[in-house]
């Protein structure tokens, strides 16, 4: 499956939560199977920390390797692009394509740095709006994705009531942790501390990898387990057969951790890094409500939430939270703790369990709940009247601050 | 429905149609997929075994994965017309807790059980085969309930019978019932 990533440009005012604005705003995309003629087939991706909008497939014959929920998003796969329209994009914050610290800001015509203001969760889902009525899609049949994927989810179900007929959470939660907040503290002291990083202003300059690098070995212990430490690597060394009484890299752990933290810094930028794990720090669905319960009081969309049994950066117990927060509103909510050992990588690798799921889920959502519905969906309200940009999703766009219009929309490919 | 469940075709006689319908280990689903079916009720389960959630998910049914005790917290009071309990009171920790919250969920309930007041429990009982599961068999712990001992529990929680159904492999039991029926199902209702 050949795929190119897209990208759009808003030459509008977003306004983020923290009361910044941000202007332009350009989302990368990528889009796999066929929009049908009702419009209703659409399912979102939302990634995670470290993704992009290259879900899946490849960018060329020649791409080593595929997007990073290949396994899952594909014909006849969990998320199964002979029948659904998917759209994933990179999320605002990101370096991947959308509008992020290191995109040029316009005021200056240098890279933003940190002068690009802090966004939260509920910012980048509204940006993913922006996308999708650029589409012209007034529903979305499922909004879906692991970890800060999953916030996202669950950010559009509250934020969007109407326009979410299903959400499916994987290993994530509605009110970031202590201990998260903590081991994303953790890393965001790692790039701090490395002098590259120059208060984020080193574009154009040596950045700071070596911070990045640490900050991704964190990352990448808490998406293990113990067992499947254990397993992978045990005390096994790499290269030697005996200790060498030295500070080389020797277990195997070791390695792995440094091959996959230097890594990321071909890929990652150290300030996407520390925005994005702000975004992850601030979310808490029950912010200026009672509890949770409150939170959810408007979620209209089926709900299925996943957690992992060895996952202990988004254990079950955060999960079981939301679902009581979920199942106390009266919402068509399924919770199933998979068990496996993979930690909190599982929602990534246990494809098999999900596939079967994900397709027994959304056989019910497209049974039980109806495509796009109510007078104002579908066709365009009025037809002759209105200048052919501004789009037919009239009683969602008089919720927004004014109409707004797609300034330009580039299509280009990310090599 | 399940010649070795006649207490679950019971069940579904006792639902009246288009009902809210919560059951408590639920299993793979096999009785609210028959509910959903011959009354058309909403349903939604809980279940502790991850294969049988998924099981229940197969079938097109929404269920929370855990056990009863947890997953009954997570219900408002009154969200239910029927929260039923099959073949599962006597394997509970903490019965009468449960109990109160089917009670606090649900409008009415339905409780299923083994009789151990059964002439063939009472009398392996006497041969010194014990009450309840052999040791060999390796089963869970499991209560034995009889029916003087469920109404007490009844009167204990101010619930009431509202209809029960006693029976002998799926024949209703009139006389002696609590001597010839080796099921019993009950709706109950707060009196």
């Amino acid at each position: 499956m050949i795929v190119h990533t897209q990208q759009v440009t808003f030459d509008e005012e977003l306004r983020l939560k923290s009361g910044a604005t941000l202007k332009p705003v350009t989302l990368a995309y990528e889009t796999y199977g066929t929009l049908n003629a009702d419009r209703s087939n659409t399912i979102l991706i939302c990634h995670a920390l470290s993704g992009d909008a290259h879900v899946a497939g490849q960018h060329s014959p020649h791409d080593r390797k595929p997007g990073w929920w290949d396994d899952a998003v594909g014909p006849g796969k969990a998320f199964d692009t002979d029948r659904y329209f998917i759209v994933c994009s990179n999320v605002i914050g990101g370096c991947s394509g959308s509008t992020g610290p290191s995109s040029i800001n316009p005021e200056t015509g240098r890279p933003y740095g940190l002068s690009f203001p802090v966004v939260t969760v509920a910012d980048m889902v509204e940006a993913q709006r922006w996308l999708i009525d650029a589409l012209d899609i007034p529903s979305l049949l499922c909004v879906t994705g692991g970890s800060m994927g999953g916030m996202q989810a669950l950010q559009w179900a509250v934020s969007y009531p109407d326009r979410v007929r299903s959400a499916l959470v994987l290993a994530s939660t509605a009110c970031t942790s202590a201990q998260t907040i903590a081991l994303n503290e953790v890393p965001r002291q790692a790039i701090y501390a490395d002098p590259n990083w120059n208060e984020g202003d080193y574009y154009g300059k040596e950045p700071p990898n070596a911070g990045l690098a640490v900050a991704r070995m964190i990352g990448h212990i808490t998406y293990l387990s113990e067992t499947s430490m254990r397993e992978k690597f045990g005390r096994r060394l790499q290269e030697r057969e005996r200790y060498g009484y030295d500070f080389a890299t020797e277990f195997e752990v070791e390695s792995y951790l440094k091959y996959h933290g230097n890594r990321f810094t071909s890929r990652f930028d150290a300030n996407s890094f520390l925005y994005i794990t702000k975004a992850i720090d601030y979310f808490d669905l029950s912010l200026g409500r009672g509890d949770l319960s409150e939170a959810f009081a408007d979620v209209k969309a089926k709900i299925l939430v996943l957690s992992y049994s060895s996952d202990w950066l988004y254990p079950p117990e955060q999960s079981e939270e939301l679902v009581r927060g979920l199942l106390r509103n009266g919402i068509d909510a399924s919770y199933v703790e998979i068990k496996s050992d993979y930690g909190h990588d599982a929602f990534l690798l246990e494809v098999e369990r999900l596939g079967e799921l994900t397709r027994d889920f959304l056989a019910k959502v497209e049974r039980e709940t109806s495509g796009p519905a109510g007078p104002a969906q579908g066709a365009p309200t009025s037809t002759g009247e209105r200048e052919e940009k501004v789009y037919p999703l009239a009683s969602w766009a008089a919720k927004t601050r004014g109409t707004w219009r797609l300034a330009k929309v580039e299509q280009r490919e990310i090599a | 429905m399940n010649s070795s469940r006649p207490d679950l075709d019971v069940i579904v006689h006792m639902v009246s149609a288009g009902s809210r319908v919560l059951d408590l280990g639920c299993g793979d689903g096999t009785l609210l997929a028959e509910l959903v079916a011959q009354k058309g009720v909403q349903g939604r389960g809980v279940e502790v075994d991850e294969v049988k959630v998924r099981g229940c998910m197969s079938k097109g049914l929404s269920v929370r994965h855990g056990n009863i005790e947890d997953g009954l917290a997570d219900f408002p009071d009154g969200m239910f017309d029927v929260v039923i309990l099959s073949q599962t009171v006597a394997y509970l920790n903490r019965p009468l807790g449960v109990m109160q919250e089917m009670a606090r969920v649900g409008r009415s309930a339905i409780i299923s059980f083994e009789n151990a007041g059964y002439w063939k429990a009472r009398g392996r009982s006497l041969r010194g085969g014990g009450a309840g599961t052999t040791l060999v068999s390796g089963q869970p712990r499991v209560r034995s309930i009889t029916l003087p001992q469920f109404d007490e529990v009844l009167h204990h929680l101010g619930l009431q019978a509202k209809e029960r159904v006693l029976l002998r492999g799926s024949e209703p039991v009139r006389r002696w019932p609590s001597l010839f029926a080796d099921a019993a199902v009950f709706r109950v209702a707060k009196a």
